[in-house]
């Protein structure tokens, strides 16, 4: 009983944090979002569905909603491939320095910030001028291409810098559950005949389901919240708002405009995505084993 | 037990409530002693007691040397002058500044006693009631003696709530590189022909990117205030009486065609300054080599002296814009920076008596000189003094009473339609420029007026 009272005490601060900075805010935003609000202004007034039929009749909330699935709907499932196979080619390693040294230089851009190495590609590295990608290009005897100043090429080129940004996090996350896999089982499946291939279909693929489900899930929250990499690489929401995605759309909405009610009934659609997109996540990727 | 968890609780909220303060202290309004802020402190220094005027003034404004430095030389000024008060300058960066400044006079907590303030944002403001209305000695005397434009945002209801001490003028001066300019045997322009020939000439395209720029106007500003400086100056008009926005008149199409067609016909500069891609902005441009003309206010001067470190005057000038059209020139500004009082303050009278000391002639235009910019005051800005000590202003100078204010609403939000619907039109997304035009009227009515 002593042991339950002292966990109660420990857990109060942390509940009351989650209660005043998580939920809190939530409720606020539900309230905010059925009002006309300005935080300077003095006629804030309720305005029932007003905000969110506004919402569906206006063209750059569609485009906004439209880059940012298309964004999160690509991205996460090339992230997924990529720091599989990468942490499964670093597993293969044998030597544990070549091991700590590739997923330390995959894990650095991940340490940096996201807002700082936005800002060195699109000075950089993407610039149509002067840009590393483009002097490499022309060195090779190539056409520069306008990477993110052009509407056909800026969301492919966010979304190159993403990957690169953020792919040494879940190559950590799968390497530690790879490591985590008992070598028995892949000892037996050896002297089975099974091949490096096979393994890794049959055993190591399924045996990381647990670390899968947490990396979508995460992978597909952060996704659907960029902000920094948008905001610093699409000037203005990009030509023709081929940059703009919700996230860019709620800040310039709330904090540009100061429409605070549009932007809290934009949050609100954001918010439902992000939770429909988990639930069903989970419930597709239910794990019921452990070894 | 339940008194436990319900004292922890309390301890809980307090302490994040304090947390969610001002870096964790408890400010209980402007000017009181030991009120601390984020950003840059500086103190002011303690006068002798025994005069009139006594306590101490809280000053916000936002980070930028030349200015912090000439704020806090008017602040010892008016220490000296005035020998029991002292200024505490506080300065925070400029992305944040107008959410801090928000921040407290909604709240009525901490804050400051006198604002540095863009006029745009005492728009929004004013209206509620958390600015102090300037007494009728400043207000008449304000009235009088500034430019129409430097007023519009501030005034409310017949009230003035702010003291315009610059003109902000983004319209009718250009910086000119005069290494390409001699390179291509070409003179500096005087009329708008002369000035697209000569671009036309210096401009150079490596397959679909411009190499060298020969007008780059393709700005945040540049395309707003061109386009309704044409818009004026051909006698129309691109706002009703209703305030409901128009673009229909032929005066206004005209306009738009000639800024459309130095991008798709004449290529004299592309789209890349409204859509990103470069590394460099292109006043940057010029400095770098790589744009021959780019309209943009004086201020880019100091840097393509102190950044780029070019000689003003050998590597590049600061030009007349030549302006388009038969007709007499007119323009829209924009109500530039300012300062404000707040209404809670304590030292009402005070902060007014330090505006007052600020907007003595000799204060006021070592202020302008101090940071590049161009009086508010007619007086100071045909002062002798001002183009002895910046002489690249004299075109701008020539024409400020040729500006109107460009009118009571967000201009954010006016520059940002007005230059995505440029792009939009250089890019093929309408089907013509009746179009265009039309969905430029209706974007604004949307946001502007209807809102």
């Amino acid at each position: 009983m002593k042991n339950r009272k002292f966990v109660l005490l420990v857990l109060i601060p942390a509940f009351a944090h989650i209660l005043i900075f998580r939920i809190l805010p939530i409720l606020a935003n539900v309230v905010i979002s059925f009002m006309e609000y300005n935080p300077l202004g003095q006629n804030n007034h309720f305005v029932a569905w007003a905000n969110y039929s506004k919402m569906f009749s206006d063209p750059v909330f569609y485009t906004a909603l439209k880059n940012t699935l298309l964004f999160t709907a690509i991205a996460v499932p090339v992230n997924i491939v990529l720091s599989l196979t990468i942490a499964a080619l670093i597993t293969q390693l044998r030597s544990n320095k070549s091991r700590s040294f590739f997923r330390m230089s995959f894990f650095l851009p991940a340490v940096a910030p996201l807002v700082a190495t936005s800002v060195i590609w699109g000075r950089s590295i993407y610039p149509t001028t002067n840009g590393l990608l483009n002097l490499i290009i022309k060195s090779l005897g190539g056409t520069p291409v306008n990477w993110i100043g052009s509407a056909d090429n800026l969301l492919f080129s966010v979304i190159v810098f993403t990957l690169w940004a953020d792919l040494g996090y879940n190559i950590i996350l799968y390497s530690a559950g790879m490591d985590g896999i008992p070598q028995e089982f892949y000892e037996a499946s050896t002297i089975d005949g099974a091949g490096a291939w096979t393994q890794f279909r049959y055993m190591t693929l399924p045996l990381l389901g647990r670390t899968t489900t947490f990396v979508i899930l995460m992978t597909l929250i952060s996704y659907f919240q960029m902000f920094a990499q948008f905001d610093v690489l699409a000037y203005q929401g990009g030509p023709q708002n081929s940059g703009m995605v919700l996230t860019n759309y709620i800040y310039r909405t709330g904090f540009v405009y100061k429409d605070m009610g549009y932007a809290s009934a934009i949050a609100m659609v954001l918010f439902l995505i992000i939770m429909l997109v988990s639930f069903v996540q989970q419930r597709v990727n239910r794990v019921d084993w452990e070894y | 037990m339940k008194r436990v968890i319900a004292g922890l609780l309390a301890c809980s909220f307090v302490l994040i409530a304090a947390s969610c303060g001002n870096g964790g202290q408890v400010t209980t309004g402007p000017s009181t002693p030991g009120t601390t802020q984020d950003g840059e402190t500086q103190g002011g220094t303690t006068a002798p007691q025994g005069s009139d005027l006594k306590g101490e003034l809280v000053f916000w404004g936002h980070q930028e040397e030349s200015w912090n430095n000439s704020f806090r030389d008017i602040g010892a000024k008016f220490t000296a002058a005035n020998p029991g008060v002292t200024v505490k300058f506080e300065f925070f960066p400029y992305d944040d500044f107008e959410g801090k400044m928000q921040t407290s006079l909604l709240s009525g907590q901490g804050g400051a006693d006198v604002y540095e303030i863009w006029g745009g944002w005492a728009l929004d403001f004013a209206s509620t009631g958390s600015l102090a209305a300037m007494p009728a000695s400043i207000e008449t005397a304000l009235r009088d003696q500034t430019y129409p434009p430097t007023l519009g945002a501030l005034e409310y209801d017949g009230k003035l709530y702010g003291m315009p001490f610059e003109y902000n003028i983004e319209y009718g001066g250009m910086l000119v590189n005069q290494n390409i300019l001699k390179e291509n045997n070409l003179t500096v322009p005087k009329t708008w022909d002369e000035m697209i020939e000569g671009a036309k000439k210096a401009t150079i395209i490596d397959g679909e990117i411009f190499t060298r720029r020969g007008f780059d106007f393709v700005n945040w500003d540049s395309v707003p205030y061109i386009f309704t400086a044409m818009i004026l100056s051909s006698g129309a008009k691109y706002q009703n009486d209703d305030g409901t926005f128009n673009f229909a008149s032929p005066e206004a199409k005209n306009a738009f065609t000639v800024l459309t067609d130095l991008v798709l016909k004449d290529k004299v500069t592309d789209l890349t300054g409204l859509t990103g891609g470069e590394d460099l902005e292109g006043y940057q441009q010029l400095f770098a080599g790589n744009a021959l003309y780019v309209p943009r206010g004086s201020w880019a001067v100091a840097e393509g002296e102190q950044t780029f470190e070019l000689t003003y005057g050998v590597d590049f000038t600061y030009e007349a814009l030549p302006h388009y059209g038969a007709g007499d020139l007119k323009f829209a500004a924009e109500t530039g920076w300012s300062l404000a009082v707040n209404e809670k303050s304590s030292q009402k009278d005070l902060a007014f008596a330090f505006l007052e000391f600020f907007g003595q002639d000799d204060i006021s235009l070592q202020h302008n000189i101090n940071t590049g910019t161009i009086p508010a005051q007619k007086d100071l800005a045909h002062s002798p003094a001002l183009v002895e000590a910046m002489p690249y202003v004299q075109p701008l100078v020539d024409i400020l009473d040729k500006g109107q204010f460009i009118g009571y609403f967000n201009t954010d939000i006016f520059k940002e339609n007005i230059n995505d619907v440029f792009v939009n039109y250089c890019q093929g997304v309408y089907t013509d420029m009746d179009a265009a035009l039309a969905e430029l009227e209706n974007l604004l009515d949307t946001a502007i007026v209807k809102k």
